[in-house]
């Protein structure tokens, strides 16, 4: 059976061409980058110009850029090298309720050496208050962390509003834009972003490397001590190819952006019409229209959202239930839990994340057989709840 | 003789070897050939491998002047793209 993926906001494919700008330098060019031989700047040329092509993606500076071992270290390394930095000036930490969780249990872990974190709320399509945002800064805040979209549900937060904020009140910001990078437009100017994480991996690269931009200016503590590499911000040996990958990723990203754009967010609107069309007592979650162009996602009441991923999976889909590191773990999403929904719908969460490669007859197919699989998992399951009367509303 | 003056300049005070090459091999890159850039280097090391490196590529080296501690450089971008 053919086979068809509906779940890029897991994880991508790596671009062919990603791969071939890769490949010489697990076969040519494999010296170290920190080595002063022809065979170290090889390596080194490679590593600098995939700085470039992501600092032209963020609207960065190539120097503002970090690599990383993956968008977990950068977040890690934002959350822990702000703490420490800003220690004695105060202990104190914003974040939001729908984190992901390298931003929400690093938060917890800095917890227990003297943090003190906020979690902000969110409303019923998911959208975090920037006004909540200013009252919640005190004279202890040391750091503002708000994703710039969720991962679960696809909700863009405004962060540019949240980041102007920040500066007003000269309170650091971070944001992890591990789902946008590479699919909506950033320009950290603009956005008055201090701290910004990102992934490879979501944006056709490999995976194992990721990146954190730094505006220059800010310094905080590093998160992997050694060698003097990254400019002193993160030691080890860099992953050459890996980075050459992401910028690469970055690269043609940055081309393609509105292409893309137009051709996955007309996929998605496909699915959350037909979906919604054809049965009855699903709710689309997340922000109907500020939402990463990739992504559908809904709760099916009555069902568990893992029998749904488990019978796609066998029709030939691979979707998610919730986050693809929460999936196998039967308790309900705490991003879904925080909008509003009851525990029991929350539980049967299916997200739908399309892809460059997919295209409208594979979303027919999926919208043949997602209504028949959904009945048949009604009907088994006694259990009925009218889902209208039970959602938030505003 | 204006087009012949430097493009734009890179303060690599401060980068060590071989990043300042590097760094100033990818602007090199960008520009056309004949176009000049003139790269700010540290005394010592840098002064002498920015030069030894953009020489083996084929570029040239238009001038080099000390001035406070550090060296401009002035380099040529080679007619033929770089090897
Ligand atoms: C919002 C968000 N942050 C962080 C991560 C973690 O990135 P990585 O897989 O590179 O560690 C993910 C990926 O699942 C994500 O969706």
């Amino acid at each position: 059976m053919e086979r068809v993926y509906f779940d890029h906001a897991a994880t991508t494919p790596t671009r062919p061409e990603v791969l071939q700008a890769m490949l010489p330098y697990y076969t040519e060019h494999w010296g170290n980058p920190s080595s002063l031989h022809l065979e170290g700047v090889a390596a080194l040329e490679g590593v600098e110009r995939a700085r470039t092509h992501l600092a032209t993606l963020l609207g960065a500076d190539s120097d503002e850029i970090v690599f990383t071992g993956s968008g977990t270290e950068a977040d890690n390394h934002a959350l822990a090298g702000v703490a420490h930095a800003l220690g004695d000036k105060g202990d104190h930490i914003i974040t939001s309720a729908i984190e992901h969780h390298a931003i929400h249990d690093t938060v917890e872990h800095l917890g227990r050496v003297g943090v003190r974190a906020t979690h902000l709320p969110v409303d019923e399509a998911g959208l975090v208050d920037p006004d909540a945002v200013r009252s919640a800064i005190t004279d202890r805040t040391i750091l503002v962390s708000v994703m710039h979209a969720n991962n679960e549900m696809g909700t863009i937060e405004p962060i540019a509003e949240i980041g102007a904020v920040c500066r007003e009140r000269g309170v650091l910001f971070h944001t992890d834009a591990v789902q946008t990078v590479g699919h909506v437009p950033i320009d950290v100017r603009r956005m008055n972003i201090d701290l910004l994480s990102l992934s490879a991996h979501k944006l056709y690269g490999p995976k194992g490397v990721g990146a954190l931009f730094m505006r220059d200016g800010v310094t905080i503590t590093s998160y992997v001590h050694g060698g003097g590499q990254e400019s002193g911000r993160r030691a080890s040996t860099e992953n050459v190819a890996g980075i050459v990958g992401l910028g690469e990723a970055a690269r043609l990203a940055g081309e393609e952006m509105e292409q893309e754009t137009a051709h996955t967010s007309g996929l998605r609107d496909q699915i959350i019409g037909g979906i919604l069309g054809a049965i009855p007592d699903v709710l689309l979650t997340g922000h109907p229209t500020q939402r990463l162009p990739n992504s559908a996602s809904f709760c099916v009441a009555g069902i568990e959202g893992e029998a749904l991923l488990l019978d796609l999976d066998q029709e030939g889909f691979a979707v998610s239930t919730g986050s693809a590191c929460t999936s196998g773990v039967s308790e309900p999403s705490h991003v879904l839990l925080a909008l509003g929904l009851p525990p029991d719908i929350a539980r049967s969460s299916i997200r739908i994340t399309v892809g460059r490669g997919n295209t409208a007859e594979e979303v027919d197919r999926l919208l043949e057989v997602f209504p028949r699989i959904v009945k048949r998992l009604r009907d088994m399951s006694a259990h009925r709840p009218a889902l209208a009367e039970r959602v938030p509303h505003d | 003789m204006t087009e012949r003056a430097p493009e734009c300049c890179l303060d690599l005070r401060g980068t060590p070897c071989p990043l300042n090459w590097v760094k100033t091999k990818l602007r090199l890159e960008e520009m056309e050939p004949g176009r000049r850039i003139e790269v700010i280097v540290d005394q010592g090391n840098p002064e002498r491998n920015v030069p030894r490196s953009a020489k083996m590529e084929g570029h040239r080296i238009v001038h080099a002047i000390s001035q406070n501690g550090a060296v401009r450089i002035c380099i040529e971008r080679a007619e033929e793209s770089a090897p």
